[in-house]
């Protein structure tokens, strides 16, 4: 029993990693853009593809593959930017249309170039870490673990210690106020789209060995990191990754202990219950409501 | 007298509309029918305000509500349907007192999150709902003859008259409450709510009402979709065609009645018909985001505001001519 | 004895501010009531409390005996006290009739199964000239057809009070009627208020002008930081010390 504990905690660990990248890259977005990127499980898979591409098709290295996928993905994310929400700046719903429309766009390129079957990419390293017989850890979920914690630390350090940091989170609480203050919005939300994009498509890039790529698979993610930014409240980057955390965990125990449909109903009654109760979230403060 | 030829011309064009088309295309014709419903229905919805996501869901409760009736209880298939509406009425008025404790951008997630718990429940429990794989077998709409015409409802083309009679009748109501005093309420609880609320309406009233409306004419639509396919599984009624729904609404402009049926009318037919005709069956959802950006860039007030330019042009022309007769 | 409209003792806290402290005070009937005060006296708080607005912290407002405070706006509105706004809160994208029709809700309430039927066409025609009739009174008919947010500030702000007078109050609460109107706009709105009370409709004002509403209100409450200050005529009050303390202080205060 507490074999299957620890090993569903390590799971817990691993999941809570990969979504709180997601979901910290859509806060961000959210934060700077006033738009609810409904693109974003697609630039997860944009991610994952590139992965696909250049580590199995063209033998790239698996960790340049890795970079390749966060620059690509955060160029997309710039492209998001100039040709979709920076028009739409005063329209909201425009917005959330827009990234739906640039959604279908990215899976209909996604099954053109690479067919709607699964793609299966060959295992980075089989190395698995043994705590004890039944409590494991495999090397490639320690990379995205790896990965969530520093890229998170650096995003964090980035945004309490450089002036670009002070820039985004004046523009995130008050782009009026902001801009009177001298900073750029438009440099301001092109980082914010690259940042946040980018965190995504470094997840799906990591991850991509790990769960079946195919281009629907940023269906279920999209759904997982709403849950996470209502919960931890929309527009807060600490919230985001508590909320991940506490997420993965319950999400987690409960696909271990019945089923993974009760724990997806368990995580959205979740968040209709915040919605009730708190709209702003757990960590939002209410004048971001 | 001209708007009666003008009625009695469309619904010939109507009747006759079939006839030139393929069996696959019938079959499209009776899902445009009943989408048009779904769309039309969500336009009330939205006539108060808000925007839910929650809309096809509800449209499948009607669906899996109709088709448990008739299937485990014996309900004769055309009061099945209508069950089947009251029902998701009642789901929707279950659903309000969580949601409309939200407004705007949390009612749309609110409305995504209870869509999805309803969908993942039908998939959770096989027992009434039949687990991922849904209902099969479900009954058909019985077959019956008006003398000239026979009913055979395994044709698209008689179920195409079915669904087109019902709908027609759907949408007339509609309109009837949209141009009613409880329609100028929506339009007030929309604009200025607290206005609204000082002249005596009962905001979470009206907006409940709206919201069961809607929901009602969704759950009749889904119903004449299930006892059509004869299948439904929750993934029937998933976010994608959601998705689309929300893209006709915005397409077509929900500014008038008939915007988003305008917007569902012309992207089926472009959907279905050309994209699928002229082969370009992999990238009909590319085209059809591509459509939605675009529209949304440079054609925000949707179709029918260029229906709405036209009209007015027109009339005004008709104004010219007159004073120039004069 | 019961007055008609009855504020008894009213507090409000938010969160440590006290904004209104144990204020009381009572309309008479058909009368012209004014409550003003410096800024930040609590005004708007208390009128917010009146209409339902706010849910008051304690304390409470009796109309005609009946507790009124802590229902909803609709439930006050219903029992006949319906509030105006400050600025121009119009349905504005919809016509001057379509407004005042809104405002004939409570007379003529809608049912939805009658108004499929068709069965409600006395309730129409009679909402529809109820509603020309408010429109008439204010001098708006003429602009029936328009858009509410096409008018001039003027006829808005004519258009808002239309829309209350639409519902046959008892009373009826003018939430800073005069603001941004020049001194002819004044004295037209201030002829439709006398208007108002010939009709037999009591008014309450909130006004931070003293000097607007002295030569319309029959009588005048005064409030400072949240507190009864003084009530009696327009001269009293005009010649009240404490009165005059008040404002020249805010203004001391403000400057």
């Amino acid at each position: 029993m507490l074999e299957l504990l620890a090993q569903t905690g390590l799971n817990a660990v691993y999941a809570a990693s990969y979504i709180s990248l997601i979901a910290v890259g859509l806060v961000l977005i959210f934060g700077v853009m006033g738009v609810i990127n409904f693109a974003h499980g697609e630039l997860y898979m944009a991610g994952a593809y590139t992965v696909v591409l250049m580590y199995t098709d063209f033998q790239v290295p698996f960790f340049l593959a890795v970079a390749m996928g966060l620059i690509f993905v955060g160029c997309l994310g710039l492209a998001m930017e100039r040709a979709l929400f920076r028009p739409l700046r005063d329209n909201p719903l425009g917005g959330l249309v827009a990234s739906i429309g640039f959604l279908m766009i990215l899976q209909a390129v996604a099954a053109m170039g690479f067919g709607v079957r699964m793609e299966h990419i060959a295992p980075v390293t089989q190395a698995v870490i043994e705590f004890s017989d039944r409590v494991r850890l495999p090397v490639a979920r320690l990379y995205v673990i790896i990965a969530a914690v520093v890229l998170l630390t650096a995003l964090w350090l980035f945004l309490k210690k450089t002036r670009f940091g002070w820039a985004l989170r004046a523009a995130a609480q008050d782009p009026e106020a902001a801009a009177l203050q001298g900073i750029s919005i438009k440099q301001t939300a092109r980082i914010a789209m690259f940042i946040g994009a980018g965190l995504a498509g470094i997840a799906g890039a990591l991850t991509a060995p790990l769960v079946s790529v195919n281009p629907h698979m940023g269906h279920s993610v999209i759904i997982t990191a709403f849950i996470v930014i209502i919960v931890g409240g929309v527009g807060s980057l600490e919230g985001a990754v508590v909320a991940s955390v506490a997420y993965a965990i319950i999400h987690t125990f409960v696909t271990t202990f019945y089923d993974g449909v009760i724990a997806d109903i368990v995580g959205l009654s979740l968040m209709l219950l915040v919605l009730i109760v708190k709209p702003t979230g757990l960590f939002g403060s209410a004048d971001r409501a | 007298m001209r708007s009666v030829i003008f009625i009695v011309l469309g619904a010939c064009a109507l009747l006759a509309l079939p006839h030139g088309l393929s069996f696959s295309q019938q079959e499209i014709l009776v899902f445009l029918t009943i989408n048009i419903l779904l769309v039309s229905s969500y336009r009330l919805l939205t006539l108060t305000g808000e925007w839910s996501l929650a809309h096809v869901v509800i449209m499948g409760v009607g669906a899996y509500a109709s088709a448990l009736y008739s299937k485990e209880l014996g309900v004769w298939v055309p009061v099945s349907i209508l069950l089947g509406g009251a029902t998701a009425a009642l789901m929707a008025v279950l659903l309000s007192f969580p949601l409309f404790r939200m407004k705007g951008f949390y009612f749309l997630i609110g409305s995504f999150a209870a869509g999805e718990i309803i969908r993942l429940l039908w998939k959770r429990f096989r027992d009434p709902f039949g687990g991922p794989k849904g209902i099969k077998g479900i009954e058909p709409m019985p077959d019956f003859s008006i003398g000239i015409y026979d009913f055979d409802f395994f044709e698209p083309v008689s179920y195409y008259y079915l669904s087109g009679v019902v709908v027609a009748v759907c949408l007339w109501l509609l309109w009837r409450i949209e141009r009613s005093p409880v329609g100028l309420t929506f339009h007030a609880v929309h604009w200025q709510d607290k206005l609204a609320e000082a002249s005596g309406v009962n905001l979470r009233a009206y907006r409940t009402l709206a919201f069961a409306i809607a929901s009602g004419f969704a759950g009749i639509g889904g119903g004449l979709m299930a006892h059509y396919v004869g299948t439904i599984n929750p993934n029937s009624f998933d976010v994608d065609l959601m998705v689309y729904v929300l893209t006709w609404a915005i397409v077509g402009g929900t500014g008038t009645f008939y915007g988003p049926i305008l917007g569902c009318v012309v992207l089926t037919v472009l959907n279905e018909i050309v994209l699928r005709e002229l082969g370009f069956e992999q990238m009909r959802p590319l085209i059809y985001g591509l459509i939605m950006i675009l529209s949304i860039l440079f054609l925000p007030k949707g179709l029918e505001s260029i229906v709405q330019h036209l009209a007015t042009r027109r009339s005004e022309k008709g104004v010219k001519d007159r004073r120039a007769a004069e | 004895m019961t007055h008609f409209l009855d504020v008894d003792a009213l507090t409000m806290r938010f969160g440590g501010l006290t904004a209104v402290d144990g204020l009381s005070l009572k309309v008479r009937h058909g009368e012209i009531h004014g409550l003003i005060g410096p800024n930040g006296a609590g005004k708007t708080t208390t009128f917010n409390m009146i209409s339902g607005f706010y849910k008051p912290t304690s304390g409470e407002v009796r109309l005609r005996g009946e507790v009124i405070s802590g229902l909803r706006m609709h439930e006050v509105a219903r029992r006949g006290v319906v509030r105006t706004f400050q600025h121009s809160t119009l349905f504005a994208e919809m016509t001057v009739l379509e407004n005042a029709l809104v405002g004939t809700h409570m007379a003529f309430r809608p049912n939805i199964f009658a108004a499929i039927a068709g069965w409600d066409r006395e309730d129409r025609r009679g909402a529809e000239a109820r509603a020309r009739e408010a429109l008439e009174f204010f001098g708006l008919d003429h602009l029936k057809g328009e858009l509410a947010g096409d008018l001039s500030h003027g006829h808005q702000r004519a258009l808002g009070l239309a829309v209350a007078y639409a519902s046959h109050p008892d009373v009826m609460l003018l939430d800073e009627p005069f603001t941004g109107m020049n001194p002819e706009e004044t004295r037209g709105m201030m002829d439709l208020m006398r208007k108002l009370r010939e009709d037999g409709i009591t008014i309450l004002i909130v006004e931070h002008d003293m000097q607007a509403i002295m030569g319309l209100c029959d009588t005048i409450t005064c409030m400072s930081f949240g507190k009864f200050l003084a009530e009696g005529g327009p001269a009293d009050i005009r010649n009240h010390p404490a009165v005059i303390e008040a404002y020249l202080g805010g203004a001391r205060h403000v400057a």
